[in-house]
Order: C-alpha cells, then structure tokens, then sequence
C-alpha cells in the first residue's frame, strides 16, 4: 500500500507539472498583452513605462524562461503576487479562500452521500412503486440541471421570492461572525451543490443494489431466515457501495467545477469565485496558482478513493 | 395561588424588563444601510483606487471626494471640496477656493497642497492614472495659499470641469511616501485609505463588501446612518435577490428585472437615461468602411426603431448621432430609417463585393447578457439581408480591451465593435472615442477614427467657455457624426435603479459611470432600522 501511495503521489505531481505547464502557456496564447492586465488600458502610459513595467514583471523575457522561473519560484513557496488584487501574494489569497471552498464542497458532498445512497436504497427496495418513480424523476432532474441554472433558480425561489435563506456571502456583511449565521448562509448552495450530485449518487446506487439483490447470496441469506432489514443493509449494501464509492471519488472532482459556479452565484468567497475573477482580470499569477491548488486537490479525491475502494473491498489489492 | 400571583407577576416584570432592553437596544443600535453600489454598468466592484476608476463614483463618493461634483439633475456642475470656483473669461484659468472646514478621516486638514499633489498624481503616468489625457491642458497648479488653488491651461478645456467632478481628492500626508509606480495596486488602497467624505472606510473584504463607518467630524455633519455596507454581487440575478428579501436598500437592476418591484410597494422604481450611446463602432484600420456609402449602407440595412420597440420594449431612443439630448440634436439630421433597398444600392455603387463582399466581419463586444445576444442576432439578420455577413463575437472587458489595444493592432480581430461611450453630462465625453488626436497610444479612440469634418468639431467645442457655445458646437459634433457616420450610431437605452422605500433622501440617478453627483450622503435615513 505505501508503495503504492509513493506512486500515486509522484504520479500526481507529475500530472501537476504538465498541468501547470499547459495552463501557463495556454493563458500566453490568449490575444492582447498581458500588461495589460495591470495597468487600465485606457490609462494613457507611455511605451516607456509600459516597457518598464513590463521588465519588472519579468513579461520581457522568453516564454519558457518565465515558465521556469515561475515554476522555481512555486517550489520554494512563492507563487508571485496578484495583478489585480492590490499585489497581495497569491499564497495568502489561495489560504484564504481555500477553506471556504473546502466548507462548501465537503458539505454538499456529504450530504450528496447521505441523501443519495438512502434515496438509491429506499429506491431499490420499493422498485417502480411511487416513491421509486417519484425518486427516479428527481434524480432525472438533478442530473439534467446544470449547476449554473440549479443555482440562479435555488437563488430565486429560495432567497428572492421565499426568503429562506440569504442572498449570498458566507456570513452577514459588517457583522461580527456567528457559527449560526455562517451555517444560514452555508446552507443553500450546499444543498443546491448536493443536488446534482445526490442524483448521480442515487441512480448508481439504486442500480448496484438491484444488481446485488438478485445475487446468490442474497437469496441464501433470505432463505436462512436474515429478516430482510438485515439483508439490506448488511448483505446487500455493502457491496451495492463498491462502484458507489468510485462515482464519489468523481464526483468530489466535479464538485469543483460545480462550486465555481455556485459560489460565483452565492458570492461564495472561495476558490471558485477567486479563479472567476482571476479569469475576468487576466491576473495570471492568480490563476497559476489557483489552478495547482484546484489540480491538487482532483488528484488527491482520486487517491482518497482508490484507499477507500481498497479498504471496502479487501479482495482488491493496491500496490 | 400564592404561587400563582408570584409568577404573573414574575412574568410581568419580565415582559416589562424584555420591553425596557428591547427600547435600550434599539436606541442604541447603530443604523445600518447595507446597498449594493457597484452593481450593474455603473459599478467597478472591487475597484479601490480612484485614480484607476473609469466607473464606480456612486460607491467611491461615499468615501472621497472631488473638487466639484454635479449637482442632483447631473445638469450643472457645481462646488465639494470647493466652496466657490471661477473661470477666467478667455477659459485659460480656474480658481478654486477652497472649504474651509474639509478634513480627512484621519483628522488632518485638507488643504490647497493635497489639491496640488492630486493633480500632480493624476497627471503622472507612472502612477497608472486614467486621468492623464484629460489633465494635458493643465501647464501649472498654484497653491497662493491653503485654501486657494489656481490651475493655468494652455488652451480652454470646456471637459475640464466634467474630469475634475471625476478626480478624487487624496491626501499628500498618506501617499507623498509611497513612490508613485508601486501606488495602482498598492495595500494603502484596503488597509488604511483616507478621504474626506461623509463615510471612513472600515474593513475591505476582497468580492464581498466594503465597511464604512460615519465620519463624525464631517464638514456638513455627522451622517445619520451610523455604518454602511457596500455589497458586492458577482451577477445581478443575486443583487435582484437580496433586494427582494430585504438584505439591500438600494441597487442598479437590469431592464428585465424591473417588473419584479414595479407592483411591490416596497420598493421604489427610478428610471431614466443612461447617458451612454450604444453603436456599431467602423475600425478603419481594417480598410473596408472608408467609403461612406458603406458605412450610410450599414445605417438603412438596420431597423433600429423595431429593435427599440421589439428588444427593448420601447425603453430606449434611437441616435441619429452621438447624442440625444434635444438641445445638441439638429432637426434636419438624416433619420436613416429601415431601407433595405437603399442599403444594397449603396453597397453595389460602393463596389462593396470588390471590398469584402460575403467575407465574415468580426464584432467584437463586451455586451454579454441575454437582451444584448438578442439584439446582435437581430443586426445580423438584419445585415445578412444587405449581404454584410457579420460575425459576433463576446469578449470579457479584460479580452476586450486585450484585443483592442493590441500592439501591433490587428484589426481582422474586430472589423467592428458594438460598445457604448457616455455622452452626458458632459457631450465632450464623447471626444476620446471620436477625435483623431485621440487614437492609441495618445488616447482611446481605438476604431481609428480621423475624419476631419468630426475632429474639428470636437476640437471647437472643447474651445468654449460657455454653455451656448458648447451646446452649438456639440450641435456641430452631432451634424458632422450624422452625415460622416465614425459610428453606426444606435440607440441611448433607459436604466433602472430600485430603492426600498425605507430609504430616506437617496437621490439614486442612473447617472454615467455612476456619478459623481449630488447624493448628500449625509442625509441618508433608513426608516425601521
């Protein structure tokens, strides 16, 4: 397993160096100067200065030398400074912004867990009934419903027309910070982030434990006598959970690009709406930096669920 | 039944104590108006240095301050920080006296020198300063004494007023130390600016809020609203939102929107014009629009009114030129109504299928919501039918002006643009978009217009000294725009603002850029709170 774990993780910083590599070259790809992203256009400076400017950001020199030196510089823990943001150094704002966006994820993925795997159950064990069919069609929706629509209508109805919860932020504006008001804000883009996912959860899940419920050993074990509550849960879903568990390790992935959206929606202040704005500025120290950490945390869910897997599944070995 | 009395009247002393708190606690509770100032064309979230705003006043006013400010119709301008300003008859020199009682938040006086290190600021180009161009008249600043300033041109500048309601007064004691090339994105600008405006700046939280706290030391006294928040919103959807639960006051609201308060008697409806003209910018570097017969072909092939009416429900004025305030419009202006036939005429007498013919023209625009989408699919069809094969495309306002002010320019990237450019209050606003003395690097006339007709009319009209003179040269301006056509002009739309109407003596103007205008935000009340 430790070895397995060391190759892992070198894989992953590797895939990390090509990612860094490409976003750097593709951001110098995109039309216009990237001074420009510093200084107001319409601000009239002189060639001089912008040439002056340029030499201090470094802009001047080939591009792969300033890869290079980016890339030194991130290994000794400097990611550079924001263009935008009054050059604060990118480290302090991807540390801010980082627990947020954890808060966020963890949260709905969590509670995509719980609702999708009980949903997929109660949806399995009362097959085509009612509430499976009501059940199926919710997950239809959640599936369907892009992140970008599911938040803007959750936002509406919710906030604008119900008020059941507030219009955004992590906490009121100007007031001293509560655990209570942090979880009223917390709570509608997590369920809305939860949607989509708890669909997906759902269908998998549904659809293991149906494959699983027609197995031998099921029937063994209602044939011994196991009141069916137990072989449900202690026969059946334990094994129904195994794909489950790789569509999680996914899912955690996708829960990022859901999060930008939601949290642009929400003016959530995490990783998501400081890569937007990072995008919208142009501000390529930001966005280096902000696209590592996304990088690294895609690559670390899937390590967690490849343990995971092995740890559900003692039949499976890693290494 | 003893213990009976004794718990009503236990209860009754608690009703009467929760009531005594509940009466203290609302005496003492600081007012709190919470509005979302940057939200929609007139903001500039997350914009905290005035020398780089080209939007955002609303919000930055609530903090600093300009000399002069335009006065709540945003028709005159009148004194702030000054108390009285005159202009020399020959338009060549500008004294302003200064208020006596001004003072930063810091508490420091703010005096003639803080005048003159601003200008000087605005004026130098390392310190990103978007003011440059606008400030090049000025050859001298004198400071005779602390509450005079004198500023000599080198020739009369009738915008000069317009910018310096624009420019923000800063303090020389806080920025005099810190080198004017590191100042744009300096950690001055969130951790401890100062200004002299009704509101102190408390706290800076980066996509989420500005805090202010009320100046109590405030030349015209201490604001009724004891702390203010400007929220910001990443979309207007989400400002709609908290306007409807109650979480804002105040924001700017897109057209769509506005029915969702027109029946709510909560909340107060403000229209009006946007002071900013939309049009089909021609980029003449690309050298198919220098015959005007294109450009007229351009202008009929397109059906404005319907546009207006159908896509914009009416809540918009068709431009026959760069304004459409009634006193710089000419009445004998070519109308250019919808006249296909004509525009395909033009185009053939202008050997149109030797210039471009079918080849796809590049737009580019930062027009990125669901109603502008519609309305350049609208000209598209509408171009397609003349034989001009137009090619949409969106850009954020970074890969816009990424691509407008490329060096070398390239100009198959955008054959055309559909932008807007403010023409109000002030009609020379329109000047560096138009006048060929503007074109890159010297100023932002970035589709390379140098007509002469155009120029010159520009150029006479920033000559006046007085408010006839003006309004007859800008006539020129608009004579000239409307037969030379630099622009496809369009139309000038509406804008809306909403207001709860528990906000008291909010003068909310959908004003250009934001303001700057007489808000008196003093005054501000919010009833209930």
């Amino acid at each position: 397993m430790t070895l397995y774990l060391v190759r892992r993780f070198a894989a992953g910083i590797l895939l990390l160096l090509a990612l860094s590599m490409l976003v750097f070259f593709l951001l110098r790809l995109a039309p216009g100067d990237p001074i420009s992203s510093y200084i107001d256009p319409m601000a009239s400076m002189t060639e001089a200065d912008m040439e002056r400017l340029r030499q201090s950001l470094g802009l001047d020199q080939p591009l792969p030398f300033q890869y290079v030196y980016w890339l030194g510089e991130a290994l000794s823990g400097d990611l550079g400074r924001s263009l935008q943001r009054n050059g604060q150094p990118v480290l302090d704002l991807l540390s801010t912004s980082i627990g947020p966006s954890m808060l966020l994820m963890l949260t709905g993925s969590t509670l995509a867990i719980i609702f999708g795997v009980i949903i997929g159950i109660v949806g399995a064990v009362r097959r085509d009934g009612p509430v499976d069919l009501t059940l199926a069609a919710l997950s239809s929706l959640g599936v369907s419903s892009p992140a970008f629509l599911t938040s803007l209508v959750g936002l509406y109805v919710f906030s604008g027309v119900l008020q059941w919860a507030p219009a955004g932020g992590m906490q009121d504006p100007g007031m001293p910070f509560t655990v209570s008001g942090l979880l009223k804000h917390l709570a509608l883009p997590a369920l809305i982030l939860a949607f989509g996912q708890t669909a997906l959860i759902a269908r998998y899940m549904r659809s293991s434990l149906l494959e699983v419920l027609h197995q031998d050993y099921i029937r063994t074990a209602r044939a011994k006598g196991v009141p069916g509550r137990m072989v449900i849960l202690k026969h059946a879903v334990r094994n129904a959970l195994l794909p489950v568990v790789t569509l999680i390790g996914s899912t955690l992935g996708l829960a990022v690009g859901g999060a930008i959206f939601i949290e642009s929606v929400f003016n959530w202040p995490g990783m998501g709406l400081l890569m937007v704005t990072a995008v919208e500025a142009r501000d390529y120290p930001l966005i280096m930096g902000g696209t590592l950490m996304v990088g690294a945390w895609v690559i670390l869910a899937n390590i967690m669920t490849d343990v995971a897997y092995a740890f559900i599944d003692p039949r499976i070995k890693v290494g | 039944m003893r213990f009976k009395h004794f718990m009503t009247a236990a209860l009754m002393a608690g009703i009467a104590y929760g009531a005594g708190m509940a009466d203290a606690v609302a005496q003492d509770a600081p007012t709190r108006l919470v509005g979302g100032f940057d939200v929609g064309p007139g903001g500039f979230p997350n914009n905290v240095n005035p020398l780089l705003a080209t939007t955002g006043y609303m919000a930055l006013t609530l903090a600093y301050e300009p000399l002069v400010i335009y006065d709540e119709k945003i028709e005159k301008v009148i004194g702030r920080l000054a108390d009285s300003f005159e202009i020399a008859p020959d338009g060549l020199t500008y004294t302003f006296k200064l208020s006596p009682e001004a003072k930063w938040h810091d508490g420091e006086a703010f005096t003639s020198k803080d005048v003159a290190f601003t200008l000087d600021l605005a004026r130098n180009n390392a310190s990103g300063s978007v003011y440059v161009a606008r400030l090049a008249t000025i050859t001298d600043v004198a400071t005779p004494d602390d509450r005079t300033v004198v500023l000599t041109l080198s020739q009369p500048n009738s915008s000069l007023l317009d910018t310096l309601t624009k420019l923000m007064m800063l303090p020389e004691h806080k920025l005099a130390s810190i080198p004017a090339d590191t100042l744009a994105r300096n950690e001055y600008w969130i951790t401890e600016p100062v200004g002299t405006g009704a509101f102190r700046f408390k706290q800076y939280s980066p996509n989420q809020f500005i805090e202010y706290e009320a100046f109590a030391d405030y030349r015209r006294g201490k604001p009724k609203i004891d702390q203010l928040v400007n929220r910001y919103f990443k979309t207007p959807a989400a400002a709609v939102a908290a306007l409807k639960a109650g979480e804002i006051a105040v924001s700017y609201v897109e057209a769509d929107d506005v029915t969702n308060f027109q029946s709510d008697d909560a909340f107060r409806v403000i229209e009006g014009k946007s002071q900013v003209v939309n049009y089909l910018g021609f980029n003449f570097a690309a050298k198919i629009w220098d015959d005007q017969r294109v450009r007229a072909a351009v202008m009929y092939a397109l059906d404005r009114k319907t546009i207006v009416e159908q896509l914009y429900g009416g809540k918009a004025t068709v431009a026959n030129c760069g304004y459409t305030a009634e006193r710089l419009v000419p009445s004998d202006l070519e109308a250019y109504d919808y006249n296909p036939d004509k525009a395909r005429e033009l185009l053939k007498e202008a050997g149109w299928d030797q210039i471009n013919g079918a080849k796809p023209i590049s737009v580019l625009t930062y027009y990125n919501n669901d109603q502008s989408n519609n309305v350049v699919a609208a000209m598209q069809a509408m171009l397609a039918q003349v034989g001009i094969n137009i090619a949409p495309r969106v850009a954020d306002m970074a890969g816009y002006n990424a691509v407008i002010y490329a060096k070398p320019i390239d100009p198959s990237q955008f054959q055309l643009v559909y932008a807007g450019l403010t023409n109000g209050p002030n009609p020379g606003n329109l000047n560096i978009g138009l006048n060929g003395a503007q074109i890159p690097p010297n100023g932002s006339n970035y589709t390379r217009v140098d007509i002469p007709a155009v120029s010159e009319a520009f150029n006479a009209g920033l000559k006046q000294t007085t408010a006839e003179g003006m309004d007859k040269s800008y006539r020129d301006v608009c004579s000239a725009m409307n037969k030379e056509l630099p622009w496809a002009t369009l139309w000038e739309t509406k804008r809306y603002g909403v207001e709860s109407v528990k906000l008291k003596n909010m003068n909310w103007q959908p004003a250009p850029g934001g303001g700057p205008y007489e808000m008196h935000q003093e005054t501000w009340e919010l009833e209930g709170n």
